[in-house]
């Protein structure tokens, strides 16, 4: 019944406006118009509520999950498996068993597990137990002790 | 404790500039300029403290500048005003946040 009330209500609601409409306007035409604009405005409403915690909640590549490829976020990211390729992100965050092979690039990244490769960042946090190899070309640095880094340091 | 005891430690004051290869026992303080090769127990570079040359100590601590070769056993600590360039060997690092890096990091244990 819930189901049947969820799709049909809507439905309901523009027949409604359409009927109103249709008494309001007696030409057939002009009736359209206004049906497609509660239509529109529906559906912007509908697309704007999940969009907004999108922006705060992160990507996740969860432990024991493997990617191969590009990835591409304009938020954050967080890595507690394995990926191997290409990452541009604003925010990373590579977890204590996440593990990185490849190029990255972001505008913060925090380093908690393993990473190998290439590295674009502006802040960079490398935790205690990270073990970082590879070209690190950054803004700002935060090596915290005991963090294990090899490689080329660029500062920007 | 150095302050006490300055048994086998060298400081280096703001201002003085030393040139030449320095084997330090116990602790090198150096707040001002050193060109050469310097090895000690502990090196401190202070905030105007400035090393050209090669650098190796079991801790070092670095609130200076130290440009060409470091090299710790121990522990290695950039400090946020602190600014290390060139090649790096190190057990430990630690860098806060400002510190500068500029180089090829080496670890002497990695697979520790």
């Amino acid at each position: 019944m819930s189901i049947f009330s969820k799709n049909s209500t809507p439905d309901n609601s523009e027949d409604k406006i359409a009927d109103e409409q249709s008494e309001n306007y007696s030409d057939a035409a002009s009736v359209e118009e206004p049906v497609a604009a509660t239509m529109s405005s529906y559906e912007v409403a509908r697309n704007e509520a999940p969009s907004r915690p999108g922006i705060s909640k992160p990507s996740i590549i969860s432990e024991g999950f493997t990617f191969e490829g590009t990835i591409t976020s304009d938020g954050v990211l967080n890595i507690a498996g394995t990926v191997r390729g290409k990452i541009t992100a604003k925010s990373v965050l590579i977890d204590a068993s996440g593990q990185v092979d490849g190029e990255l690039n972001s505008d913060q990244l925090v380093i908690k597990g393993q990473l190998k490769g290439e590295v674009n960042c502006e802040d960079l946090n490398v935790g205690p137990l990270a073990h970082v190899d590879g070209t690190i070309s950054y803004k700002y640095i935060h090596i915290q002790r005991g963090g294990k880094v090899s490689g080329k340091f660029i500062k920007n | 404790m150095a302050e006490v005891n300055q048994l086998g430690c060298l400081f280096v004051g703001e201002g003085v500039v030393l040139k030449g290869n320095f084997e330090v026992p116990d602790i090198a303080s150096i707040s001002g300029v050193v060109e050469g090769e310097l090895t000690a127990k502990q090196i401190l570079i202070e905030a105007t403290g400035v090393v050209h040359g090669k650098l190796s100590g079991e801790t070092i601590d670095i609130r200076g500048e130290a440009n060409e070769f470091v090299s710790s056993t121990r522990s290695l600590i950039i400090r946020s005003t602190g600014k290390v360039t060139g090649s790096i060997h190190y057990s430990e690092i630690e860098i806060e946040k400002g510190g500068h890096l500029h180089g090829d990091l080496h670890n002497l244990n990695p697979h520790s």
